[in-house]
Parts: structure tokens; sequence; C-alpha cells
């Protein structure tokens, strides 16, 4: 045994010495009170440990952030900051990691995730896919329901204040339907606008826009 | 005398008192006391939250599973992984934890834990914690704490060292790597890990709780070694997938004696370096992640500490030298949504003593498994199995197994967390096998009703 662990300390060794030459993106630093540090630094170091690496997120509580509109990531990581926006999770996760980002870091995290590929997720239920996508171009005209597509685009990509939707969790997008459909918790900004589209949607039509949207390049 | 080789856990200690329970009545009170308690506590949430919480800004949830202390999220453990550098840098690093609790066995001096065991409600141990982010790369976390019932006759109050731990660490990402790397300092075999499978904030945790009863369990779950030495060790973790751990411990003396003063005035001494090792495969996957792991630990303790000019037993300078090796195999799985979260782990360890003073060994052999499930981060239930056994070959040594310790039993649990730095909590642990017989074993079946605050 004792054999083994020289084997290993000499592989950790070797590790050790190889990564010296590893070269890193960003700086080791995770503060969040040194207005210095880079947005990109910040984005790696940090928001990619629940963001996942790049903005794709593996746990669908977490928003996929790739290719996210930069005016509509700003005004949200403004409103965690000013605890406007004060959904559950979003305040139990996001309140303390924006309180002290200044405005250039904000808008370096916009424009980082701006840059990054989305991956699209998966799901086995064409079906509902194919219902999603029905709600989603066409909205539910006898419940008053828009289309989707006319404010976030054809392909749901968003565009100004508007969110990219398309790639996204299809647990958050659920999740956050809800909290436009029973709360006011994101109703400081351009949320407000989602208030009466999300009420007007049942469970079963939320679940089908979300998995259709997931599944969207 | 004491026994220096088969430390107790630190969650045990026989009680020399022990009234006939009436404790349906005494749980009453004991619950409005307790309520009482945590509506004092639940008052000082707004302003007053615990140390990592105040340096990241986050609900406890983030880092641990479902809010509940101490199992971690993913998120948790790149916390730890990364130095406890995540986050901005506190004027004042400290936060407290208290826990309150009410112990209740039919037997005469059974069960066991740092209550009294009829009932009574008690005050049970506070910690101070200091530390977090340091530097960019450097952390730590250290523990100092009173414990209501510790001492010779487990009625007097002491203070001792906890465990503490600081680390450096560099978190290299580029395209192709996501690399840790990272060197700890700790006074705990198994504290520098992450996956709550050791015997530090692993099974059974929560202060005063029977866990595995009497049992003798291997080092890395009994802990004997903890605030006895000092360790150092470097670790790596590639890609979120290979965890490599490997550190050397020895005597945590002189200059490191600040972090050895054990609960109990004692300190285990070990002979040289002695090394721990731990690898473990993870993986994530949508709301779940996954670990496999093995840790081994091989320490060469002294059988008793030499006897100084004027009595006691402090330091050691010779003597026999038993060698305790360790091996273990662990596994978790977890699910974590809102509001559903969901620990399972299960750890399966061995240990070989060889005696240093006859050639003779002993084993000893624990399994324990544990799931735990919250909802909304405010309602959870938990279940708990062990399995222990040991045998007891070296019966004329005075440090060494003279018995069969061995328990099994359960242990369900719910537990209610106001808010988010209190939780109350009842377990009722059941025994089919107490100190290696099952004849009467349910004598010692415990209720054990518990107020736990972080502020």
């Amino acid at each position: 045994m004792k054999k083994t662990i020289l084997l290993v300390a000499l592989g950790i060794v070797t590790l050790a010495t190889g990564c010296s030459t590893l070269k890193s993106n960003t700086e080791s630093i995770r503060d969040l009170n040194d207005p210095s540090v880079s947005g990109r630094t910040l984005a790696e170091q940090v928001c990619a440990i629940c963001h996942g690496a790049g903005g794709n997120s593996t746990n669908p509580i977490f928003p996929r952030l790739a290719g996210q509109q930069p005016m509509y990531l700003t005004e949200q990581l403004k409103e965690f900051r000013s605890h406007t926006r004060s959904d559950i999770m979003g305040y139990k996760y996001m309140w303390g990691l924006a309180r002290n980002l200044t405005d250039k870091q904000i808008s370096e995290l916009a424009q980082y995730y701006k840059g990054q590929t989305p991956i699209p997720g998966q799901t086995s239920d064409m079906a509902l896919v194919a219902e999603g996508d029905k709600i989603f171009h066409q909205g539910v005209p006898a419940n008053n329901v828009p289309a989707c597509a006319s404010c976030h685009g054809p392909n749901g990509y968003g565009h100004d204040g508007f969110p990219r939707i398309a790639s996204q969790q299809q647990d958050y997008i659920l999740k956050q339907l809800s909290v436009f459909k029973h709360t006011t918790d994101r109703n400081a900004g351009m949320g407000a606008m989602m208030s009466p589209v999300a009420y007007n949607l049942t469970g079963d039509e939320a679940r089908a826009v979300s998995a259709y949207l997931t599944t969207r390049p | 005398m004491k026994s220096m080789i088969f430390k107790k856990t630190d969650l045990f200690q026989f009680d020399i008192k022990s009234r006939k329970p009436f404790w349906r009545f005494v749980i009453q009170r004991i619950t409005i006391a307790l309520l009482a308690i945590a509506g004092i506590a639940a008052s000082m949430d707004a302003s007053a939250l615990p140390l990592f919480a105040r340096q990241t800004g986050q609900n406890c949830q983030a880092c641990h599973a479902g809010g509940k202390f101490p199992e971690l999220t993913p998120y948790g453990r790149m916390f730890k992984l990364t130095g406890y550098t995540l986050g901005k840098r506190l004027l004042l690093p400290i936060a407290a934890t208290m826990s309150f609790a009410s112990t209740s066995v039919p037997a005469a001096g059974g069960g066991g834990t740092n209550t009294l065991n009829d009932g009574t409600p008690s005050f049970d141990k506070a910690s101070l914690f200091v530390g977090g982010k340091l530097t960019d790369s450097i952390g730590m976390m250290a523990q100092y704490t009173f414990n209501n019932y510790s001492g010779d006759n487990h009625q007097e109050g002491r203070m001792y060292s906890n465990n503490a731990d600081i680390r450096y660490a560099n978190h290299i990402i580029n395209d192709q790597t996501d690399l840790i790397l990272g060197l700890d300092f700790n006074n705990n075999p198994g504290f520098e890990d992450v996956w709550n499978s050791s015997g530090v904030y692993g099974y059974g945790v929560v202060p005063g709780a029977v866990g595995t009863g009497s049992a003798l369990l291997p080092m890395l779950l009994s802990q004997q070694l903890g605030q006895s030495v000092v360790g150092a060790g470097a670790y790596a973790y590639w890609n979120k997938t290979l965890y490599v751990d490997l550190a050397a411990y020895r005597t945590g003396d002189g200059v490191f004696s600040f972090l050895t003063h054990n609960y109990n005035g004692q300190q285990t001494y070990v002979q040289g370096a002695n090394p721990y090792m731990r690898v473990a495969l993870t993986h994530d996957w949508g709301s779940s992640n996954a670990m496999i792991g093995y840790t081994f630990l091989d320490a060469n303790v002294f059988e008793s500490g030499a006897q100084i000019p004027g009595g006691g037993f402090f330091g050691n300078v010779g003597g026999p030298v038993d060698e305790h090796r360790d091996n273990m195999v662990d596994f978790q799985y977890q699910y974590i949504s809102d509001p559903n979260v969901v620990t399972v782990e299960m750890e399966d360890a061995n240990e070989q003593v060889f005696y240093g003073n006859g050639g003779l060994s002993d084993s000893m052999n624990a399994f324990q498994a544990k799931a735990s499930y919250t909802y909304d981060a405010h309602y959870g239930t938990a279940l708990s199995y062990f399995n222990t056994s040991n045998t007891a070959n070296n019966v004329a040594n005075a440090y060494a197994a003279q018995s069969d310790l061995g328990s099994e039993g359960w242990t369900p649990e719910i537990f209610f967390m106001p808010v988010r730095n209190v939780r109350i909590g009842l377990q009722y642990t059941l025994f089919g096998k107490f100190n290696g017989t099952t004849a009467a074993a349910s004598q010692n079946d415990t209720t054990f009703l518990y107020a736990w605050t972080a502020f």
C-alpha cells in the first residue's frame, strides 16, 4: 500500500509540474468586492460553478446564460444588485453575488455570455414539443395568450431587453412562468410585461412551450 | 485510566446518571422550550448570518443541500475546494453555532450522548467559528467549542480546540481543462474532504446525536485522531470528474498544540508521518450528481502516553506502537431541484489493527448509510442505518479491543427549519444490536430532540 501511495504522490507531483505550464484563461480570483476583477474572470471563476462552463448549466434550476441578450442580462444583474428582482431562487443565490458588482463588471459579464455558444437541451416527448412550437409561434388566441415569438423573435433569440429563451433549461422556464403568473417578484422592469401573458397560460401549455424552447438551438 | 486507543466518538459519552424516563411529558415540555429558543434565534436571522453566508451573501441553501447542514451541494464543495475564497473578505470573520438537546433512553446507563439520558433539556454545545477568505487564494475555517457535558464525569463543561482547516487553491480554467490544485493543512483526517463521508461533518453529526452508539469505529469515522494530529496535503480536482488528495499527519504537539487541546484533555500520539489518501470519481447530470470514492489511512499510534513526572499522560517518546490501517469505500447520490432535495450517502469502512506488542491483530467494520430529504428548505426527513462489528483478539492489552462493541440499528429523523439558521429535529434510534449483543438491545433505543442554530 505504501508503494501505491508513493506512486500517487509521484503522480500528483508530475501533475503539478505539468500544470505549471497549463495556461488559464483567467486569474484564479473569486473576489466579489474587487472592482478590478474582470467580468470574464468572474464568469469563469464564480458564475460557472452553477451556470456551467460558457454559461451552459447542467442543473436545470440554474438558467443557461450562453448567448443571452446583453441588455437583458445587464438589467437582471442590476435588479439583483438593487433587490428589485426578488423571486425566491433569485434572491437566495444572486442578491449576495451581485451586491458589489460594478456597472463595468456587469457590462463585461453580459458581453462575455453573449459571446458563448448555447447548447440546447433534449426531450423525448416530441408531441409536447410540437404543441409548444404551436404556442410559441401562434400563442393561445382563445385565452388571449400572445405568441412568444412576437417579442422573443421567431427563433426565440430575443433582442435588446427581451431575453433569449431558445435553449433555455426547461425547468427554469417553467419556474419563471410560475413566478410571473403567481407573483410580482419580477415586475420591477420589463418583466412586468410577462405577468398578463403567464397569467393566462395553463400548466400544460407552459410545460409544452418550455419543452419546445429547450430543444431550440 | 482512559483508553487511548479506541476513543469513542466525540458524540458519545456515557452518563453516570439515569432516571426512569417519563419522556412523553418531558418531550412536550422540551418542545415548548425549543420552540421558544428557535423563536428567539429566528428573530436574529435578518441581521445575523453564519460566516460563509455573510461572505458570499448567499443563502445557506447554496452550499448545503436543501439548506441542511452538513451535506454539501456541488457549489458548496467547489466553495471549499477553492479555499473558501469566493465572496468578499469580512471585517469580522466570525460566526457561532449552538445546540440544545434532550435525550431519553430506557436502559440505565444506556444509550449515550453528550447530554443527560433522562430527557432533561440541556444546553449541549456551542462553537465559535473563525475564518473565510484571507487572500484571493487562501482561506480558512477554524472552530473552538464549548461542550456542556464533556469532562470526566460528563457533568463539567469544557472548551477545546475543534476542527481547523487552512487551504490554498488555484483554479485553472481554459477551453480543455478545469483544474483545481490545492494545498491543505488541518487537524482532523478527513476534514479536507468535501463529501461528508468521513467522521468529520459526516454521519450523525448533529451535536449529541446517538450516531452508532458506543460502537468501535475505524479511525476515518471515529475521529480518534481529530484534534490530536496535524496534517498537510495536496489535492487536485480535474474537470469535475477526478479528485485526488494526499496528505500526511503527525502528532500535533509543540507549535501546533493550540490546535490539539482535545475535548477530553487527552491526546493520541502518532509515530512519524502517517499517510492519508483519497480518490473520488464524480459526475453531474441534470439535477443529479454522484460520487464514488475510496479513502485510505494508515496511522501508527502509540498505545499509551509516556508518563511524565507529576502524573498525567502527556507526550510519548516510546512504548509499543499499533498500526491502524483503514480502507473505506463511499458513495453519494444527490438530487437538487426546487423544492425537492435528496442526498443519499453510504460508507463501508474497515480497519485492521496490528498491535506492536505481541503480533496480534484486530479488525473493525462499519457500514453506514443515510438518506436525507428536504422540501422547500424548510421541512425534512432522514433515515440512517448503521452496522458495525469488531473482533476482540487482544484481550490482554488494556488499550486494545477487549470486547465486541458492534451495533446495528436505524435512525429515522424528522426536522424543521423555520428560518435558514435554525433546525429543530427529532431522532429515534432503534438498536437491533448493542455492545455486540442483540439481547435487550432495544433497551437502548434513544429518543433525541434537538434545536440547532448558527448565527
